[in-house]
């Protein structure tokens, strides 16, 4: 009985414990989970400038658009506008990449730049945090003898999703921060 | 033979004769003082000497080491001076050193003792100390001169543990900063758009682990006894993540090494 009661005591301690590094999260670990939801967005950037790039061989195309879709909650889309039209495609995030890779330009420069929250990650019911990141989208397409024939800015929110997950790894228990985008919403597109 | 008894005759005796007495009473003064024989008023003035010195050691207003005093002390019997009241001071002198001394040999004991438990727990080092904070400690006790054998063999095997300590460090650190430059070197050569450097480099660094698929987990935050790590991926991975970044974000924290030297499990801590 004694036993028992030590058990469920040490059970009790350490899902506590466990509660207690998901729940009441201090300024600075909120602040590292920001930082690293930023950081993957800005990872995609550089993996969609990889991909774009006509330079790029296609096996290392294609092992970079692995990476990338691992940062991608399954099914996730993204937003493609163009100036010459008014409405927005919508990819799943596979399709986009390939179709990228497959852009009939000669030269290809994708560059993102003002990478900021403008929501906040906020705490849902299930312990997901969820916040928006807003990217501004320089695209510029070129031809071998035309030059640039094509530019856009595009403003585009992507949805984040981070949430603290465990596994073992060498006999250790890690508390890791799995971070996933979802989709891409294009929000405004200019010259 | 007339002329020489006339001179003879005519020869000042009364001034010889008193001019030999003064040689010779000053020629017995200086024998006297370089047999070491002393005048009354030079051995009073003595007397009077070790007399001040023994109540400085009584008062213990004396500025003379212990052994300086027992000289002094040693000095003051055999010169057998035989003055009663200097007897009694040297006494009393001699007391007062003893006790001194005795007094010397509890704190030097109790020193050792304290020494010799701060030496046991700096050989298991209890707190975790870096070889440098073993070395200052060592050196503190080193500093006491105690003159205890025992002592000085702990002393001995404390500087033995510390140069062991730095050699593994020294070794420890090597490998950190290899990785540590092997990470950047990718990161470079994929910045200037070198990639088939890039590559090699990343085959050149992948010999450090016993395999590509070792984890490596890369800690974003610390605190307390919570740590937060990113999503764990595998050292493949993260050298073909260098490369694509075309920059170097981490620092290693830890690794496990296997018997070989290989790594087989790495944490990576945010620069």
């Amino acid at each position: 009985m004694k036993k028992t009661l030590v058990l469920f005591g040490l059970l009790l301690l350490s899902a506590g414990l466990f509660a207690q590094a998901d729940d009441d999260l201090s300024p600075q670990r909120k602040q590292a989970i920001d930082s690293l939801a930023l950081e993957k967005v800005r990872d995609l950037s550089k993996y969609i400038s990889i991909i774009g790039n006509k330079d790029t061989p296609w096996s290392e195309a294609q092992r970079v658009i692995e990476r990338a879709v691992e940062l991608f909650m399954p099914g996730s889309e993204m937003g493609v506008s163009s100036l010459s039209r008014p409405e927005v495609h919508y990819y799943k995030i596979r399709e986009y990449f390939d179709r990228l890779m497959q852009l009939n330009y000669d030269r290809v420069v994708i560059e993102w730049y003002k990478i900021q929250y403008v929501s906040d990650l906020e705490r849902q019911p299930d312990g997901t945090y969820v916040g928006v990141i807003t990217v501004f989208q320089r695209f510029q397409g070129y031809d071998k003898e035309k030059g640039l024939i094509y530019e856009d800015t595009t403003k585009k929110d992507i949805t984040v999703y981070v949430k603290r997950k465990e596994t073992q790894i060498g006999g250790r228990l890690i508390g890791f921060w799995d971070v996933l985008l979802g989709d891409i919403r294009v929000k405004e597109t200019s010259k | 033979m007339t002329t020489i008894v006339s001179r003879l005759k005519s020869f000042g005796w009364q001034q010889f004769v008193i001019v030999t007495l003064v040689a010779l009473v000053a020629v017995s003064f200086d024998s006297c003082k370089s047999s070491g024989k002393l005048t009354r008023k030079e051995k009073k003035a003595q007397i009077e000497m070790y007399k001040q010195k023994m109540r400085e050691i009584i008062n213990g207003t004396t500025k003379m080491t212990l052994e300086e005093q027992e000289r002094a002390i040693s000095d003051a019997i055999n010169k057998h001076f035989g003055d009663n009241e200097l007897n009694e001071l040297i006494l009393q002198a001699q007391q007062i050193n003893k006790a001194a001394y005795a007094e010397q040999d509890r704190i030097r004991e109790e020193k050792v003792a304290v020494a010799r438990n701060k030496l046991y727990d700096l050989l298991v080092n209890k707190q975790n100390l870096s070889a440098d904070e073993l070395e200052e400690e060592m050196n503190k006790i080193k500093a006491q001169n105690l003159g205890n054998s025992e002592i000085d063999e702990l002393l001995a095997r404390l500087e033995t543990k510390i140069n062991d300590m730095r050699k593994s460090a020294s070794l420890e650190m090597t490998l950190k900063t290899k990785l540590e430059s092997s990470f950047q070197s990718i990161a470079d050569a994929s910045r200037s758009g070198n990639t088939s450097m890039a590559n090699s480099l990343i085959e050149s660094a992948l010999n450090y682990f016993t395999a590509p698929d070792v984890p490596v987990l890369i800690i974003i935050s610390r605190e307390g006894s919570i740590v937060d790590y990113d999503k764990p991926t595998t050292i493949n991975s993260y050298l073909n993540f260098i490369k694509d970044q075309k920059e170097s974000r981490n620092n290693v924290d830890s690794y496990r090494l296997d018997t070989a030297g290989k790594i087989t499990e790495l944490d990576l801590i945010k620069k």
